[in-house]
């Protein structure tokens, strides 16, 4: 398949630095005063503080997944308002270093695409063939990394009430599968559909839809207690 | 060599833990969280139940105490299992997860 349509189909397209092959060497000036160097920043800031972030890292690492900074994390330039994506080709988590400039929108983005990571971790993922996946992946990251959360939605006008985080989910995932994949709107609608109440109700590795740093911290807590729970039970 | 000693039996979570969590459910914030996630209220009675059985078991070592929490935690894990998956879970991780980045970039057209 041609190269360009290839990256076309596949989302490729809105990360433009993901084909330039080997790395281009920055000047000690680009490195410390650009979008990079804040990137790269933020993202230490992230793993070290982020109870989200240090659980699903934990949680990657007993999986057989240890997450290296250097090899699993890239900060880059990327096309229109996307913030980041999961490279299952490289195994890599790209951040959008031209479109992440506060440190909780980094905390969310790093955890959303930790999830995904974690699933293709821990699963037979087909993330370029099998939408069902894709979508399943969409839900739980937009559920559980609080991209959905009361004040994110808020903050993008959305304001509703009474199960709201559902219908968030939902929108978020519809929208993270018609930006990567060229399918029809219907068809993505139908897809999530079908998927929705599982990928919905699948917690792993929090345990529970963490609402808030409190939240996480009590899940980071039983995941640290995950061997004397089971072997009490 | 000795015969290895059975380990004895603890709760699956401190006491306190379970206390953490009951403050935690009750709070307003979370009634809200719990709103806006499922549309209904929290219950939060099975809580405190089970922090009253973790300390009737470190006082006493009842063997009923022990019972209702395992019952009470095997309930919350068969909630958290309550769904389909849509996957196949892996046997092992995937095997270029640690493989270098040049060798991972065959782009060949």
């Amino acid at each position: 398949m041609d190269q360009t349509k290839q990256d076309e189909e596949y989302g490729y397209d809105l990360f433009p630095e993901r084909n330039k092959g080997k790395q281009q060497e920055k000047t000690f000036g680009q490195k410390l005063f650009t979008f990079n160097h804040k990137c790269q920043v933020m993202l230490q800031f992230s793993i070290e503080t982020s109870p989200y972030a240090k659980l699903l890292l934990s949680a990657m690492k007993s999986s057989g997944c240890e997450v290296f900074k250097k090899r699993h994390f890239s900060c880059e330039d990327c096309d229109g308002t996307v913030s980041g994506g999961f490279d299952a080709t490289s195994s890599q988590i790209v951040l959008c270093q031209n479109n992440i400039h506060q440190q909780s929108h980094m905390n969310r983005v790093v955890t959303h695409e930790l999830i995904h990571a974690f699933d293709h971790c821990r699963a037979n993922v087909d993330w370029f063939n099998n939408f069902r996946h894709l979508a399943c992946s969409e839900i739980r990251a937009a559920n559980l990394s609080g991209d959905c959360s009361f004040s994110s939605e808020v903050s993008r006008l959305n304001f509703g009430l009474k199960q709201h985080q559902q219908e968030c989910v939902r929108g978020r995932a519809l929208r993270s599968i018609l930006a990567v994949r060229k399918i029809s709107r219907e068809e993505a609608e139908k897809i999530v559909d079908e998927v929705f109440d599982s990928c919905f109700n699948d917690h792993e590795p929090f345990g529970r839809i963490p609402h808030g740093a409190k939240e996480a911290k009590f899940a980071y807590r039983d995941y640290v207690n995950r061997d004397r729970y089971s072997s009490s039970l | 060599m000795d015969q290895p000693r059975k380990a004895a039996w603890k709760p699956p979570r401190d006491c306190e833990d379970y206390w953490s969590e009951f403050r935690h459910c009750k709070t307003l914030l979370n009634f809200f969280h719990h709103y806006y996630a499922y549309g209904t209220t929290p219950s939060c009675q099975q809580w405190k139940e089970d922090y009253s059985y973790c300390r009737e078991w470190e006082k006493h070592g009842g063997k009923e105490a022990k019972e209702a929490l395992q019952n009470s935690e095997r309930n919350r894990v068969a909630q958290q299992r309550n769904f389909t998956p849509v996957w196949e879970l892996r046997q092992e991780p995937p095997r270029d997860w640690h493989m270098p980045l040049n060798q991972e970039n065959s782009q060949d057209s």
